[in-house]
């Protein structure tokens, strides 16, 4: 099967480059094995957040100051705040609105209530744009009764060590009692699946206005919005207070809705997306990839004038570890690791990990290389690339949107 | 040594290798209609290690499982999630006899072996509300379901006296697995596949037995029954890849997983050695093209506007992209990919009464993205989702094959192709 381009991973950097392809006219195809670790996203997008454990008020200064190893170097630091908007305007353009700036960064607040730099965060979701300059004074935190994804105390806990009085409201509605029939069910997707009636939208809005006593913002758990934000809109407009989101424990809500709005965009571009099938292995011609080949496809390989690998860090076995050494599983290319075992993990589970830095060496352009030599047709996104750190720097969706883009702009030069 | 033992330790099933995610259960579409159902991580590698110490952990629940597979394809860890559910519903069950709904629905081939020879009659009986109403009290198949109409001659017989004979004098060979729904229900889908397959070269023949491949046997847990079946296909299919040298085409793609996969990991039946010459035609025929090894010629005034839908069997195979692709290649064809959802059928499941409410909620998605649409028709690879979605939506749904041979220009193809 002949594909123009033919991208191994289906997360936000395979489908934000498949995007930007298939948007001019390229024929496409997406290999993705299994759902992505956007599914673990919160809403929020980062382009660096922290720099020697400091976090990061100008992120495009900071990145200016990367080494060259780092993939937002190799891009070019002079074009990140391009790349930057067209990526905000390809989200846009999928159905994610978000909100935020290249020039200063926002605070989101993740489950446990701690406050971390981010770039954009979804528009329904709760963003503190100032530390000093609170958007409410008492906040409603709407906590649902047997809930699994929220640990609620950490939350109330984070937000008033930000300054914010919060009135921790447990609350129920006839839908969710329903739900805590079977103990599996008290998640965020479960809620979000069951909570999409006109009805049920009502009856929490109901609740919540009754409960949320004299707070001038309801918080509410990510239990909304699965496929879009419509839901999440009705629930607004029938709440008598302005009233955020706030993200869960994974899988979350926030990113299976981006994850669908994506892939949903691909798709009416007329993009293939190969949903559960896997890239086993390629084949090269001199210094070009010739053809990959999948699970699913067996013995008939992909062909393509262009390849890109978005197949993620470890997590999402884009990389792969035994014990004698970490390797690229699909073709066999060249890896920035150590090859001393013991220099691979430190102990602390806090601590920064060096694993978290090793992915696929990529030349100047992001090209792979394979024994030291650059293949010109395959290049590398995401997460799958070395040096940088999703983790301690906070540059992990902002790597996968940005490398995206900077690719699909060189396969279509 | 290291290496080895971590091999070791995985089980067939790869259960240890889930890293408790729940990713599996956000795609679960039966977790998403009803809180009777724990979910897949909870059915599938959760109540495994249960099971794995006592036997009496097996949930009843479990039943309630559509083997839709959408938790196998969602996993990033490639864990045999559906499998594992599979395996722990075929243990439980065993030494208990299925009922006589289940055993009826379960044998296709034995239902449309009878209903043949009465065609006229089963379907208007069938159709009937008094029918209905006592199918529905007696039985408990709902009395909303319609069974898909009879054929009055089979396709086995309308391919020995019409079609058989012109088959030997074609340049290439393939098999034909038509299945039950071709040979009783609905023969012209297997004769678009030989007017397709004739105009470009290609003869079209028989297996030397074929039975049904089982698919509703498993589900209904009729599991001897269907080994007995499968072993007598996987001669078959044997015999025309080996001696004949004939790639078996199908035109079902629950046909086409059960031969190719399921065989192997439900009924313990190898099939590894013929497994890459069972294939959809879809796939077949594209890749044809693809290596332009036969030209295809449409009609000039072909013009449709129709929706794919990925069935749940196509989705774990990974194979839409061939019909999808395949359908795209007719210049008047405008196609709308649908999002990948379950329509709530599969199979007999839906057939079911007390499945009846749950299979309509799974489905809802799906037939108001259908609506949202607006197309004339909907293609999809699976005879199930057709029942469906057709009866779900009123619109008509058909067989991309079928739709391939009705936009082709058939004299302009065998003359582009050689054949006079």
């Amino acid at each position: 099967m002949r594909m123009d381009t033919v991208i191994m991973g289906g997360g936000l950097s395979g489908l934000t480059c498949g995007i930007a392809l298939a948007k001019r006219g390229k024929r496409v195809a997406i290999v993705a094995s299994g759902q992505s670790t956007l599914l673990f996203n919160g809403g929020s997008m980062e382009l660096l957040g922290n720099i020697d454990g400091k976090a990061v008020n100008a992120p495009l200064e900071a990145i200016a100051a990367l080494p060259q190893d780092h993939p937002y170097s190799k891009i070019g630091a002079d074009r990140i705040a391009v790349l930057a908007d067209e990526a905000r305007q390809l989200l846009a353009d999928a159905g994610i609105s978000m909100e935020g700036s290249t020039a200063r960064n926002h605070w989101r607040i993740t489950p446990m209530g701690i406050a971390k730099p981010a770039w954009l965060t979804l528009s329904d979701h709760l963003r503190l744009d100032d530390l000093n300059n609170l958007p409410a004074k008492r906040v409603a935190l709407m906590c649902i009764r047997g809930f699994f994804d929220e640990p609620n105390g950490m939350l109330e806990h984070g937000l008033q060590g930000l300054g914010l009085e919060v009135k921790k409201v447990e609350f129920t509605t006839d839908d969710i009692t329903a739900l805590r029939r079977s103990p599996s069910e008290m998640r965020a997707s479960s809620l979000a699946k069951h909570l999409t009636s006109n009805n049920a939208l009502k009856r929490l809005a109901e609740q919540i206005n009754t409960l949320a006593g004299d707070a001038d913002m309801v918080l509410l758990p990510s239990v909304l919005g699965q496929n879009d934000d419509s839901d999440v809109q009705m629930l607004q407009g029938l709440v008598s207070k302005p009233l955020r989101l706030v993200a869960t424990l994974p899988p979350a809500v926030a990113g299976m809705r981006m994850q669908t709005l994506l892939r949903h965009y691909f798709r009416m571009l007329g993009g293939n997306y190969l949903m559960g099938d896997t890239a086993v292995s390629g084949a090269f011609d001199s210094d070009r990839l010739a053809s990959v080949t999948t699970a699913k496809l067996g013995d008939m390989p992909l062909k393509a004038d262009n390849f890109v690998l978005a197949t993620g860090s470890f997590i999402s076995r884009g990389l792969r570890a035994d014990y004698e050494r970490v390797y690229e599983p699909v073709l066999d290319l060249d890896v920035d690791a150590d090859s001393d075992r013991e220099q691979w993990t430190r102990f602390g589970v806090l601590e920064p990990q060096a694993y978290m830095r090793y992915g696929v060496a990529t030349d100047g352009n992001l090209h792979c290389l394979k024994r030291g030599k650059p293949i010109n047709n395959l290049h590398a996104i995401g997460s799958v690339l070395s040096g940088h750190d999703a983790i301690k720097m906070g540059d992990g969706t902002g790597v996968s949107l940005l490398t995206a883009l900077a690719v699909a702009h060189d396969i279509l030069a | 040594m290291a290496e080895s033992m971590q091999l070791c330790n995985i089980s067939d099933n790869n259960f240890e290798q889930c890293t408790k995610c729940s990713i599996c259960t956000t795609v679960c579409p039966v977790a998403a209609v009803t809180t009777d159902y724990p979910g897949p991580k909870q059915a599938g590698p959760d109540g495994e290690r249960y099971r794995l110490k006592d036997p009496a952990y097996y949930d009843k629940m479990l039943k309630l499982c559509l083997n839709c597979k959408r938790c196998e394809v969602a996993c990033p860890s490639g864990v045999h999630i559906a499998d594992i559910i599979q395996q722990a519903r075929m243990t439980a069950g065993q030494g208990k006899r299925a009922s006589l709904r289940d055993t009826m629905l379960a044998n296709t081939d034995l239902l449309g072996t009878m209903a043949n020879l009465v065609a006229p009659i089963a379907n208007a009986a069938l159709g009937l509300k008094p029918t209905k109403l006592v199918m529905d009290s007696m039985m408990a198949i709902d009395k909303h379901r319609t069974f898909p109409a009879y054929s009055r001659t089979k396709f086995e017989t309308w391919y020995k006296r019409h079609a058989a004979s012109g088959q030997e004098a074609m340049p290439h060979h393939v098999s034909y697995f038509h299945g039950c729904y071709v040979n009783y229900n609905f023969p012209k889908l297997g004769q678009d596949l030989v007017k397709l397959m004739n105009a470009v070269g290609y003869g079209v023949h028989l297996l030397d037995k074929e039975q049904c491949c089982g698919v509703a046997l498993i589900a209904n847990g009729l599991y001897k029954q269907a080994k007995r079946q499968g072993t007598v296909n996987a001669t078959s299919i044997r015999r025309s890849v080996k001696e004949q040298r004939r790639t078996v085409l199908t035109t079902s793609s629950s046909c086409t997983f059960n031969l190719r996969d399921e065989y192997p990991a439900i009924l313990d039946i190898d099939t590894s050695d013929v497994r890459d010459s069972i294939m959809l035609a879809t796939r077949f025929i594209y890749n044809l093209v693809d290596e332009e090894e036969i030209k295809l010629i449409f009609k000039q005034d072909y013009k449709r506007r129709i929706a794919y839908h990925t069935a749940c069997h196509m989705q774990r195979m990974g194979w839409q992209i061939y019909s999808i692709e395949m359908l795209r290649m007719i210049p008047g064809l405008d196609l709308v990919e649908l999002e990948q959802e379950c329509c709530g059928i599969s199979g007999t499941y839906g057939f079911k009464k007390e499945n009846y409410e749950r299979s309509q909620a799974i489905g809802s998605t799906l037939f108001k993205s259908i609506e949202e649409a607006k197309v004339e028709a909907v293609a999809t690879d699976c005879e199930t989702c057709k029942w469906q979605i057709e009866m779900s939506t009123g619109l008509p749904v058909e067989n991309p094959i079928s739709i391939l041979a009705d936009a082709l220009d058939v004299e302009a193809t065998r003359r582009a192709n050689g054949l006079k």
